[in-house]
């Protein structure tokens, strides 16, 4: 007997598995564990992410997923998605109704001024992006300090929960086309496989819960030239919109609870149609749950993109609805690059026996003199 | 957010295999539907799992949606019961199929699920192997396009295929392809039989046992019935060629620990920078080794009989 | 708890397929149903239907109580994903054959039948079978077989079979080449 095969399988998942909690704890005696609530309040824009690219709103549990995955955020959704696949579902909803969202942010790029106004809400768009130093050493009362000292400051006025919705009067003045009454339901991307060419809302949903950072490569792509969109956005919201759940006695609609979204329109180039009527703008929607700007504003450019692509044939990746949407899913993705580091000595033994064949050949043919007989 | 709201911590139990019964309904519509067009892969929703895409999820989904108590499962990876992926994927339906048996023994299995490798014992009627897969589609080196691809799988129209692999023959005087080789199935649909070596591809050809091969990230599954035609593309001239094993002086290499001269050989570099040749599968290598010294005690032993006979 | 309640067992469900998918396999063999009770339609049904499916059941084989358990969405033969017919008459209308891109939407018949084992014996070829393969069926008109050569004279198009009795199943994939004995 020479070599002995190698053993222990078993034995280096649980020792991986070990060092892992090993260097989650790592802080030892100086440490405290991090509680959900603040994973899920003070870090409520990775919180948002891991519950849009998860596809299940359940805020408590994406941040459970961060705490267990050390803050990966392609883990935490993966995580959070294939729990989510374990769930019975009990029953489908009707549509929702985005323009009864509570707010607390909408802006339009399109008009200075619009009904209810230009609300900013909590952003960091126009904040000088210098490095408070002050975080370093925050107090537990300080930190407790600003929620009073905001809420001591909220004016009695009552503003209105929601305003109207910018693309209403757009289409109002006809430079929208008009909404259609689709035949038929959402095409169900966690029941049915992507088979091309896919309806729309087969691409909405799977950028909905697509992983931000693909979906912003791609969008940006066409941003920069390599698409026409030339987008202006009409509106973006942030806020909570009301789930009604039909009741399952009367039928009667009831609020069942409330979940955050971001919804981005964006108005792009005008298409003239001859057989249509009048050329009018087009739209580009994105939303996602949450609150993630740049992934809605991304998701809104390639539904435009995309929209075109499935109409006139894809000019460019960005277009295109194979490329875009097969490629942006974090799950998918994150898995497959993942795999190559399982091993694969087979099909490497396999590979080196055909380059191994080749080279002698090669070898072979090199040692014969040019034109001689064999 | 409602800041009185506790997680739930005894969450419902996951239900038999931890597939949902929806979802092991449609794995089956689709297994049955693989079968009868076979080759053809056949699309389905694909759940997701708690091991990542790319690590067998596709052929778990299968073996998930087929699996009873009663059934004695096998899981390898690149031909070894022991490949960390292999441990992974038997404990976790040790953990969600109570009352299932699992074994190292190709033999004693009725259900087989490999990455990379289809064992080396002949598999019978009572068997059902589940091959797990990255790339279902061999067209895609050619075309880009699904939709364009299916149009072709539907006609059987291979030529942008068989071009590729011609072009490889004008350049490297071989086709170099080494695994994943392209197979005809029945006369018609071309598979990408998964990364198994060129050396198991014969294997497909008129089994008894039905292969399935499942896809998660790719959401496909399609099957090799038994006793079915398993044709590697080839051209007259240039044949379809297995892994050669053979040592420089001509010598078919044997497995240094059980001396096989049949099976396909892992090459094993150790710490003086040495090479070892030994079986992939293991159960193959090992089931030799024990009827060896069986067979070396059993010696002794008739020879006592004899003995006392006398 | 009865043997009704128990068809709807997840457990009783994975046995039924996992006869059913060796029916597949290997076309033209007969796997019987224990504890079927006469109503093997309902295991084979439980075991792949459900609401994501439709069905067509013009003559009423299935109880009421049975296609409300199902779920699946009931829908005209032409285009259901399963047609449930009895063997003594074949179809008025054209079952969904699938395309050449996607063959796989071509429906599958439920066909009730007298008996498996027992009858008119059929010589069956192709995948599956090593050789040839007879099956002896009762209660099927032979006009079912001239249409199904028709509706799968297009590979890969066609319509897949499921043979049910009251206790067992056979199963004629759309690439079983069927003959009738005595037939060239």
């Amino acid at each position: 007997m020479g070599y002995v095969a190698i053993k222990g399988g078993g034995r280096a998942i649980a020792g991986a598995e070990s060092a892992v909690e090993a260097l989650r704890c790592a802080e030892g005696e100086q440490g405290t564990p991090l509680s959900l609530s603040a994973i899920e309040q003070q870090l409520r824009l990775l919180t948002s992410r891991i519950v849009s690219e998860g596809g299940l709103y359940h805020p408590r549990l994406a941040a459970l997923a961060i705490k267990q995955m050390q803050g990966d955020t392609l883990e935490a959704a993966f995580a959070l998605r294939a729990y989510r696949s374990t769930k019975p579902r009990l029953m489908d909803l009707p549509v929702q109704d985005t323009s009864r969202m509570r707010l607390i942010r909408r802006i339009s790029s399109a008009f200075k001024d619009i009904p209810g106004g230009q609300m900013l809400g909590p952003t960091n768009d126009y904040a000088l992006r210098l490095m408070r130093l002050d975080l370093a050493h925050e107090s537990a009362e300080d930190f407790r300090a600003v929620s009073r000292r905001f809420l001591d400051g909220i004016p009695d006025a009552n503003l209105p929960d929601t305003y109207p919705k910018v693309v209403d009067a757009l289409r109002e003045e006809g430079l929208l086309p008009p909404l259609t009454r689709r035949a038929h339901g959402a095409f169900d991307i966690t029941r049915d496989p992507l088979v091309f060419p896919v309806p729309r809302s087969a691409a909405l949903a799977t950028m909905a819960r697509a992983e931000t950072g693909s979906l912003l490569a791609i969008a940006y792509s066409n941003m920069r030239g390599y698409g026409d969109v030339h987008p202006t956005i009409a509106e973006l919201r942030v806020g909570y919109v009301p789930v009604m759940v039909p009741h399952p006695v009367t039928g009667e609609p009831i609020e069942a609870g409330e979940v955050l979204m971001t919804e981005c329109e964006v108005v792009a180039m005008y298409e003239g149609d001859t057989t249509d009527g009048p050329p009018t703008f087009t739209l580009g929607y994105g939303a996602c749950f949450g609150h993630n700007e740049v992934k809605a504003i991304s998701m809104a450019i390639l539904d435009r993109a995309l929209q075109k692509g499935m109409r006139d044939g894809p000019s460019n990746p960005s277009e295109d609805p194979e490329f875009v949407l097969l490629h942006v899913d974090g799950v998918d993705s994150m898995g497959f690059a993942s795999h190559y580091k399982m091993p694969h000595y087979v099909t490497f033994q396999s590979d080196m026996d055909r380059l191994r064949t080749t080279q002698d050949k090669a070898t072979a043919a090199q040692s014969q003199p040019e034109g001689a007989q064999p | 957010m409602n800041p009185g709201y506790e997680l739930p911590l005894d969450e419902a139990g996951y239900s038999f295999g931890f597939l949902d019964e929806y979802a092991k309904r449609e794995v089956r519509r689709t297994i049955l539907k693989a079968i009868c067009i076979p080759g053809y892969q056949t699309p389905y929703a694909s759940r997701e799992m708690p091991m990542g895409r790319g690590f067998g999820t596709g052929g778990l989904q299968v073996t998930l949606s087929l699996i009873g108590e009663g059934d004695t499962l096998k899981v390898i990876d690149q031909g070894a019961d022991d490949s960390v992926n292999a441990v992974n994927l038997r404990h976790f339906v040790e953990l969600t199929c109570p009352g299932v048996d699992t074994t190292e023994h190709t033999a004693e299995a009725t259900l087989i699920q490999s990455r990379h490798r289809i064992p080396e014992t002949p598999l019978t009627e009572a068997q059902v192997l589940i091959l797990q897969v990255p790339y279902p589609d061999p067209l895609v080196v050619v075309e880009p396009s699904e939709a364009k691809r299916k149009v072709m799988h539907g006609e059987g129209d291979y030529s942008r295929l068989l071009t590729k692999l011609y072009e490889d023959i004008v350049q490297f005087d071989e086709i170099t392809i080494s695994h994943r080789y392209p197979t005809r199935i029945n006369g018609h649909y071309v598979i990408d039989p998964s990364p198994i070596p060129r050396y198991d591809v014969p294997q497909l050809h008129q089994n008894r046992a039905l292969v399935l091969l499942g896809a998660g990230r790719e959401k496909k599954i399609y099957a090799v019935p038994p006793y079915t035609r398993a044709d590697p593309l080839a051209f007259d001239d240039v044949p379809f060629r297995t892994e050669d094993f053979t040592d420089d002086h001509g010598q078919r290499r044997a497995c240094e620990r059980c001396g096989a001269t049949d099976s396909f050989l892992d090459e094993l570099i150790d710490d003086d920078g040495h090479k070892h040749w030994q079986c992939s599968d293991s159960d193959y290598c090992n089931s030799r080794l024990t009827t060896q010294n069986a067979q070396s005690t059993g010696v002794v032993a008739g020879v006592a009989d004899q003995e006392v006979k006398a | 708890m009865t043997n009704e309640a128990l068809a709807w067992l997840p457990a009783r469900q994975q046995q039924v397929f996992r006869r059913l998918m060796t029916a597949f396999s290997y076309p033209g063999r007969v796997q019987s149903l224990e504890g079927a009770e006469g109503n093997a339609m309902r295991l084979i049904l439980g075991t792949l239907v459900d609401g994501a499916c439709t069905l067509s059941d013009i003559h009423h084989l299935l109880e009421r109580d049975d296609r409300r358990r199902l779920g699946a969405r009931m829908c005209s033969l032409e285009v259901a994903d399963f047609i449930l017919a009895p063997g003594t008459q074949v179809l008025e209308g054209t079952p969904r054959l699938g395309s050449l891109e996607n063959p796989e939407q071509g429906a599958t018949v439920v066909l009730a039948v007298s008996a498996l084992g027992t009858g008119v014996c059929l010589n069956l070829q192709g995948p599956g079978i090593s050789g040839k393969q007879p099956l002896r069926v009762s209660g099927v008109d032979p006009a079912w077989w001239t249409q199904r050569a028709e509706w799968n004279a297009h590979f890969p198009m066609g319509v897949d079979f499921v043979l049910v009795s009251d206790n067992a199943v056979a199963a004629l994939p759309r690439t079983t080449l069927v003959t009738m004995e005595g037939a060239h």
